[in-house]
């Protein structure tokens, strides 16, 4: 113990010393010895590393690992205080006696959960806003690789959607309650107090979070200019007293993508081909006996394939490990917690260049080396390594989309076949034979935060923190040419059908020698705070006052380089490259933030509680004089469930409202500066002269967003608090949201118009949960959670001239609606053609466009703004625990709706059609049919224009994770010497409900043309994964 | 214990509050504030050199020449709309595409505003005088050339010479007339010629000369006298000459414009007198392929580095054909290839039975540097199709026989093996704007666009003399066009109507593809002729003997197709204004027909 307050002193010191900081060991008398066992009231099992306090003076201890404790007091006559965290603190005179056994009783029972808000805790009771967490123990830990993703249908009006199971690039995009402006909808992340530290919440280690909570109204004003998205704050765990505890946990995950889409066969591919080519007035293509042999398993492969993409590109599983070591433990004055974790997920492609690794460590050292001082030094660091082919993954799901069945993914001796164009064959694509792609984050936090009380003045404390954040990112893309083989398929049946290899030809795809694309971005970033708080318990009356300051300034450098002409691909390194037409780029960016910021609560006889926030803050983006703003906010609540004239049925009966303005500067910098940025050049005297861009014009006026936020709650908990029930109404107007004046600003002006505060939207909705936790005996348990939300929005001002017909207006529409003709269905005949209003040229088989405006044509003013995008609506979760004896079990079902997406696929002589397509499609033998007919790739208007026929809805329920779990009895367990064992199975993403049928109905599409290369932005339409996974878990 | 943490309370507000910067006051990295922009010259020149950037270039992938009688584009990209007349101020097809931003509303008036702010600024900047001179010469070129553009596709439009501020109230001006637009393009232009050299030599070439500005003059005179806007059907200001011109004072000032650039005596066609030994269909398309020759007035020059792609110069990748794995792009329609005269300079004709046996053999040589046909050498195969030719020859033919009665369609078809949807519907691909040099797949390659060549002077000096009834001297210029193509002069007995057809002829055969013919069909009003006519192509069949191997092919057939429908309304003289545009300035007038 001496041992472990010495280091913990010694790192204090050196930690402190960032502060000038020093600190003096403390000395201890020696008089009587006490000593006992703590134990759980309800269960008797001991309990390690109570606080056992002498009163009035700073002597204490803790309890072992057996609870057992014992220590030497200035007294008999003494009084001891013994308190755990979770129980209720117990108050015990010594009285004479040597040996002082004590049980506690759990505090939990009573609600007294604690809440992070911002610079502090609130107890769940006090809430007067609407905060909503999950505690680390919530999170599927065992399955997600994606912290974010795991928040998903865990939270109340906490909205996920996940575009992208790329490993490394799985993209949830999380929204609280939903989408509230026309520019970056982004809540803010708050890790351990740090605002948007470098890493995000995304790749943190789920084993090191302690909880999350969610500021999703007026509480978020503490948060200031930023806050107007909603704020997540995330708080990982710190160390606790008692023996040092090792956990180890491993999981060992099996993969496969939960839904792909279903394309059509090569017959009945070629079968559409002719009827196109007939559409066009002109002989079939492929004869019936050809295209029945395409049909036929039996054929030649070499002559007739008929490929799947998706089970040719695909493998039938991958692996997802993932490991976690901690050690923590710690002495009354320090204490301390280490982890490591590792993880690997595996692509699906076969031969797959795809892997992602990910180590994180984190170290958690906190002491008390006086009463009144507490201090808390973090330091964590990751390491991301990224691994894929040189090619984009949405490129490689885009074409496995496209790719003609007809064509084979590999010849029956295993060599690639050939590409629909440019080498993309998709099973070739995800493998390093065109190359690699390394990509590396690292990430280092560190963090040094006090708590100091100052002595004499009860209930004023000081905080300060002092972090620095650095990150690392470099990213390596080498492409190099690779080998597809076309065949002869004339000379090899002119020859009689034998030996088919010899009539494959090797074709280089790619560029023509290798290229390498080099980038590196180095980032950091520095916050500091001081905070002073004053919190008072006097009778009926409490309050908590405080007050603080924080500055944060971040700043970044970015390089690139590339070249072309590499002799070999041996040497994937920049120096191996030609020098002709390399380029080099590079850049950086800054930023700062300053802010003074308060909270003042108060609490009348625990009944009436007041809460009121400002925080008053500058942001470097905006111009000098107008920098700062001040972000208030004010909420109440009422516990009815304390007053004398509701019944005692009730355990908790809160109402709640709250009222607040906050801010949002997401916004690019420097608009209010005319500026001028490098362009892409121009070339005088056959060389490259630079060019200079002008910018926007200047916006002298720039300032940030203005949310103004209302919510209205009610929380009851009813039936011993075994039934819980929380319901919140919402409403939000943000103002000054930044938008282009460009539709009134006539472009004759030539003016780069810059975003101005000219936008208004309104989103309201409502959010809530119901919880019931039961527990019959000692052996049986259970629990039902279910949370939704329900969320929308609609433009109050957008600039758009007048003249925009009604139906076409933004205003008075969701953001991001989109313009549609209106498909009332197809045309079966002529006939039909001519009793409609049609497009010129419509011939049947094409889509009907309703005549909106009823001028007897279809023009662009039939479109009409449909009031839906790929923002669900509705959100929720469900979760359902149960325990029997040694047996855990869970099941979590995830569920959105009211989102939609609009699916085109590049098909007819360009690509393959989706199989339901195929199979609805109108033909001149099925003219009744409901969908239409066969198209060559945006040839027929209806493709070429957006409709509704391809706005597909995607609501989903999804069958999230699916858990048993065995904890081995306690008696083997303690003669291994262990604390505690598990075991356990669990499904992740096992079944899908959804009237989506085109692939999963959160994954991105596969963009017709879009090929976006950056590394964010490259996971694409890699679809979601169903994982199913074995683990276990040990304690010791 | 206590004082450490009072220190440290202390030093906490010390560092708070003592800063006595504003630590939010930070600088832009990435950008240059606008104050440092002027203050040196080679900032200044970096802003002027974005301008040019306005200028583009024609070999996009849907040219210009797509959507006249002399090309159509493979993948559509809205070039059917407007070969079709359904263009509208809401649906401009490719007219309103990023792909041909020269000649829209918007951008060009990004630009425009660009030259004015540049012309607003420069005038204090501290630069050397000299340089500042041929600075706002070049800024006053641009101009004009931006405005030129508007007026072809607009008419007459909105003259902006100030800077607009965001909060300026009165931002809806109404549109110039024709006649006003095209005084005021004339005048930039002659502000240009009287600031800069006849022409830039060293690491100016490339940059507006005094022999551009001439040209373009010459050019916009030219337009200004043609039948469009004098005959101004719909009769408003903004479309046309609204008072009735005398036509011989618009053609004498065209000529006389032309007649300014000829005689700098700076420029020449490039080879304007064939070497013996010569093949003048390589000389003629070696001039497209060369940069900065005698004959180039002004061109854009790209060096192939991956940056000049930002305004995707690919003309291989865009027009080679697919079975070279490109994409077709701009096809040459049949209506062009028979604009092509015999060498002998006669009419080729499908009536006689010789010429429609072998319709590619003694053709204007320009038509071999202009259009690959089927049997056109052109260049090795890609490793995997060699097997289909060993010889790299076009393949456009639709059937080909072999002996065992199996048909094979080309390489370079809809129905190739490879990548077939890129494949040409005329069986024609565009051969002037690619080289058969370059590697296939990278996309970059050095190469030029012409802005202004002197072969187009020659012609605007032909077309008006022809006016003002100098056939002489307008059989002159042509014949210098014709010398250096190969071809013999025209008959001295060409004059009025036939040598006026003759010029056309020749205008579009020179100039295909070179951004001309779509506006000439316009100006000259012969659009309601030639667009009402359907794009015709080519189908082919043939036999041999073996499919790889060219020369055993035999017993071509060759039918003339139609393969996309035409229709010409009259409202398709000029582009419409965009909707979005005439929404938000009502003042503004949509022209004819919109």
């Amino acid at each position: 113990m001496d041992k472990v307050k010495q280091l913990g002193n010694t790192l204090i010191i050196a930690g402190s010393l960032l502060f000038f900081l020093l600190i003096n060991g403390i000395a201890c008398a020696q008089q009587n010895t006490v000593n006992g066992t703590v134990r759980d009231d309800s269960t008797g099992n001991p309990l390690p590393g109570v606080n056992i306090k002498v009163k009035g003076t700073t002597t204490g201890t803790t309890t072992n690992g057996s609870g057992h404790y014992s220590f030497n007091v200035p007294s008999l006559r003494d009084t001891l205080i013994f308190s755990y965290i979770g129980y209720k603190t117990k108050i015990v005179p010594v009285n004479g006696r040597t040996t002082v056994n004590v049980s506690l009783k759990s505090e939990t029972i009573a609600g007294q959960q604690m809440v992070v808000v911002g610079y502090g805790t609130q107890s769940s009771e006090s809430l007067t806003g609407s905060v909503s967490s999950v505690s680390g123990s919530d999170l599927d830990k065992a399955s997600t690789v994606n912290t974010s993703e795991s928040l998903g249908g865990k939270i109340p009006g906490l909205v996920m959607v996940n575009y992208s199971g790329e490993p490394g690039h799985s993209a949830p995009v999380l929204r609280i309650r939903g989408q509230h402006t026309l520019t970056n909808n982004k809540p803010l992340v708050v890790i351990n107090g740090i605002p948007n530290p470098p890493g995000g919440l995304n790749s943190l280690n789920p084993n090191d979070i302690k909880s999350i909570s969610v500021l999703k109204d007026a509480t978020a004003a503490i948060y200031g200019v930023r806050g107007a998205n909603g704020v997540i704050l995330v708080t990982t765990k710190q160390g606790k007293k008692g023996p040092s505890k090792v956990g180890v946990t491993f999981n060992q995950g099996f993969q496969q993508p939960t839904r792909l889409p279903k394309m059509a066969d090569a017959a009945t591919y070629l079968t559409m081909l002719n009827e196109l080519s007939r559409y066009q007035g002109n002989p079939p293509v492929y004869s019936k006996k050809e295209i029945q042999k395409y049909a036929d398993p039996n054929s030649n492969p070499w002559l007739y394939p008929n490929t799947n993409w998706f089970k040719e590109g695909l493998k039938s599983f991958s692996m997802q490990t993932k490991g976690n070591v901690t050690v923590s433990g710690g002495s009354k004055t320090f204490q301390y917690r280490f982890s490591l974790g590792a993880l690997r997920n595996g692509g699906i492609y076969v031969n797959s260049a795809t892997h992602y690794n990910r180590y994180n460590i984190r170290s958690a050292l906190s002491a008390e080396p006086s009463d009144n001082l507490h201090l808390q030094f973090d330091i964590s660091g990751r390491w991301e390594n990224r691994n894929y082919s040189s090619q984009n993954g949405a490129n490689i799901f885009r074409y496995m989309v496209q790719s003609y069945p007809n064509y084979p993914g590999f010849w029956p001796n295993g060599k690639p076949g050939p590409a629909i164009e440019l080498g993309n064959n998709p099973v070739v694509m995800g493998s390093s034979a065109t190359g690699s792609r390394h990509n590396d984050s690292y990430y280092f936090n560190s963090r040094l935060h006090l708590n100091y009380d100052i002595p004499h003045i009860k209930g004023l404390s000081v905080k300060g923190t002092g972090s620095f954040d650095k990150n690392f990112l470099i990213d390596k893309r080498f492409t190099t040419p690779w080998t597809l083989y076309s065949f002869n398929k004339t000379a090899y049946i002119a020859n009689g059908k034998k030996n088919p290899s010899q009539y494959l030809t090797g074709v280089k795809r790619g560029p023509a020698t290798p290229t390498l694309n080099q980038q590196s971005t180095n980032g950091d970033k520095i916050l500091l705070n001081a905070i002073g708080q004053y919190k008072r318990d006097l009778g009926n009356n409490s309050f908590n006052v405080l007050f603080g300051s924080e500055y944060q300034y971040s700043q970044s450098d970015y390089f690139s380089a590339f070249r072309r002409n590499f002799l070999t691909a041996a040497i994937p390194e920049m120096f191996a490259g030609g020098k002709a037409g390399q380029t080099i780029d590079g850049n950086g960016s800054h930023g700062a933030h300053m802010s003074f910021f308060s909270r003042i609560n108060y609490n009348y006889k625990n009944k009436y509680i007041v809460q009121l926030i400002g925080r008053y803050e500058g942001s470097y983006i905006f111009p000098k004089g107008k920098r700062y703003g001040f972000f208030p906010g004010i909420s109440v609540g009422w516990r009815l469930a304390n007053e004398k004239f509701v019944p005692a049925f009730f355990d908790e009966l809160k109402l709640t409202g709250s009222y607040g303005e906050t801010g949002n500067d997401q916004i690019a910098p420097y608009q209010y500066l005319n500026t001028y940025s490098f362009g892409a050049g121009y070339v005088n005297n056959d060389k490259k002269v630079p060019t200079l861009v002008p910018g926007v014009s200047a916006n002298p006026n720039v300032t940030w967003e203005v949310a103004k936020q209302t919510d209205v709650g009610i929380h009851t908990k009813i039936f011993n608090r075994k039934l819980s029930f929380e319901l919140h109404y919402w409403n939000e107007i943000r103002n000054n949201i930044l938008a282009f004046r460009s539709g009134s600003v006539p472009s004759l002006t030539g003016l780069k118009l810059p975003r101005e505060n000219i936008g208004k939207v309104r989103s309201w909705g409502y959010d809530g949960s119901i919880s019931w936790d039961k527990h019959f005996t000692k052996d049986i348990n259970y629990s039902i959670s279910l949370n939704g939300g329900y969320s929308t929005n609609k433009i109050k001002y957008i600039a758009e001239p007048k003249s925009i017909p009604q139906w076409q207006r933004q205003t008075g529409k969701k953001m991001g609606a989109g313009l549609f003709y209106i498909a009332t269905g197809v045309f079966h005949n002529k006939q039909e053609i001519s009793n409609h209003p049609h497009e010129q040229g419509a011939r049947p088989g094409d889509l009907i466009f309703k005549d909106v405006n009823g001028d007897g044509k279809i023009t662009a003013k039939d479109r009409v703004r449909i009031n839906r995008n790929n923002y669900p609506t509705w959100t929720g979760g469900l979760t359902l625990r149960a325990q029997y004896k040694n047996l855990h079990f869970k099941v979590f079902f995830q569920g959105n709706a009211g989102a939609s997406k609009y699916v085109r696929t590049a098909s007819g002589t360009f690509g393959n059609y989706y199989q339901q397509y195929a199979a609805r499609r109108w033909t001149p033998e099925h003219p009744n049919a409901n969908g239409p007919r066969a198209y060559n790739r945006q040839q027929a208007y209806w493709i070429a224009q957006e409709n509704t026929y391809f706005f597909r809805k995607t609501n989903f329920l999804r069958l999230k994770n699916a858990k048993i779990g065995y904890t081995l009895p306690k008696k083997i367990v303690s003669k291994l010497d262990m604390d505690s064992v598990q075991f356990y199975i669990n499904g992740y993403n096992l079944i899908t409900w959804t009237s989506y049928k085109l692939g999963d109905p959160e994954t991105a599409n596969p963009n017709l043309q879009g090929f976006q290369n950056t590394i964010q932005n490259r996971g694409g339409s890699y679809p979601q994964m169903r994982l199913y996974n074995i683990g276990f878990s040990l304690k010791f | 214990m206590k004082r450490s943490v009072y220190l440290l309370i202390v030093f906490l507000v010390v560092v708070f509050t003592s800063s006595c910067k504003d630590p939010l006051q930070l600088k832009p990295k990435s950008k240059l504030t606008t104050v440092s922009v002027w203050e040196s010259a080679s900032t200044v020149k970096a802003v002027l050199n974005n301008i040019y950037r306005g200028m583009g270039h024609g070999a996009n992938q849907a040219q210009m020449g797509s959507m006249d009688d002399d090309g159509s584009s493979i993948p559509d990209l809205g070039t059917g709309v407007v070969v079709q007349s359904t263009v509208t101020p809401d649906n401009m097809g490719n007219l309103s595409s990023s792909r041909s931003d020269q000649f829209k509303w918007g951008p060009l008036y990004k630009y425009i505003r660009q030259v004015n702010v540049f012309l607003k600024k420069v005038r204090n900047a501290k630069i050397d005088p000299t340089l500042k001179k041929h600075f706002i010469g070049e800024a006053h070129f641009l101009r004009a050339y931006f405005y030129q553009n508007l007026m072809k596709a607009y008419g007459g439009v909105p003259i902006i010479t100030k800077v607009y501020g965001i909060n300026d109230k009165n931002m809806q001006p109404p549109r110039n007339s024709f006649k006003e637009t095209v005084n005021f393009i004339i005048s930039e232009a002659d502000s240009a010629a009287s600031m800069l050299p006849t022409v830039r030599t060293g690491d100016n070439i490339g940059r507006a000369s005094a022999g551009a500005a001439l040209a373009l003059k010459s050019r916009v005179l030219l337009f200004a006298a043609s039948k469009l806007y004098r005959v101004n059907p719909s009769g408003k200001a903004f479309t046309g000459y609204t008072k009735s011109q005398d036509p011989t004072t618009l053609w004498k000032k065209a000529r006389n414009a032309a007649k300014a650039v000829m005689d700098l005596g700076v420029y020449n066609l490039y080879k304007a007198n064939p070497a013996p030994g010569d093949s003048v269909a390589k000389n003629f398309h070696d001039l497209f392929h060369t940069q900065q020759t005698n004959e180039s007035i002004m061109e854009r020059d790209f060096t192939g580095s991956n940056r000049d792609q930002s305004q995707n110069y690919r003309p291989w990748q865009y027009h080679g054909p697919n079975g070279f794995h490109q994409w077709g792009g701009t096809t040459p329609t049949q209506n062009l290839v028979d604009a092509f005269k015999m060498k002998d300079g006669s009419d080729f004709s499908w009536n006689n039975p010789q010429e429609a046996a072998h319709p590619y053999k003694n053709r204007d040589p320009r038509f071999y540097a202009t259009i690959l046909y089927d049997g056109a050498p052109f260049r090795k195969r890609p490793s995997d199709d060699i097997q289909y030719d060993q010889d790299g020859v076009i393949q456009t033919f639709k059937k080909l026989t072999l002996p065992d009665g199996e048909t094979v369609p080309g390489l370079d078809t809809r129905e190739s093996p490879i990548e077939p949807w890129n494949g040409t519907y005329s069986g024609y691909y565009n051969r002037k704007l690619i080289s058969a040099d370059q590697v296939p797949h990278t996309g970059f390659y050095p190469g030029l666009w012409f802005y202004f060549r002197y072969g187009e002077i020659l012609l605007n000096y032909a077309e008006a003399s022809i006016h003002l009834g100098d056939y002489a001297a307008a059989r002159n210029a042509i014949d210098k066009i014709r010398h250096r193509a190969g071809m013999p002069k025209l008959k001295s007995s060409l004059t009025g109507s036939k040598l006026m057809s003759a010029y056309r002829n020749e205008r579009r055969v020179e100039m295909a593809f070179e951004e001309h013919r779509f506006w000439d069909i316009r100006r000259w009003m012969i659009a309601p002729k030639v667009m009402n006519q359907d794009a015709e192509g080519i189908d082919i069949s043939a036999n041999a003997t073996n499919r790889a191997d060219r020369s055993t092919y035999y017993n071509y057939n060759y039918k003339v197709m139609t393969y996309q429908k035409r229709k010409w309304r009259d409202k398709m003289y000029f582009y419409p204004i965009p909707q979005s545009e005439m929404n938000k300035d009502p003042k503004l007038k949509q022209n004819p027909g919109y």
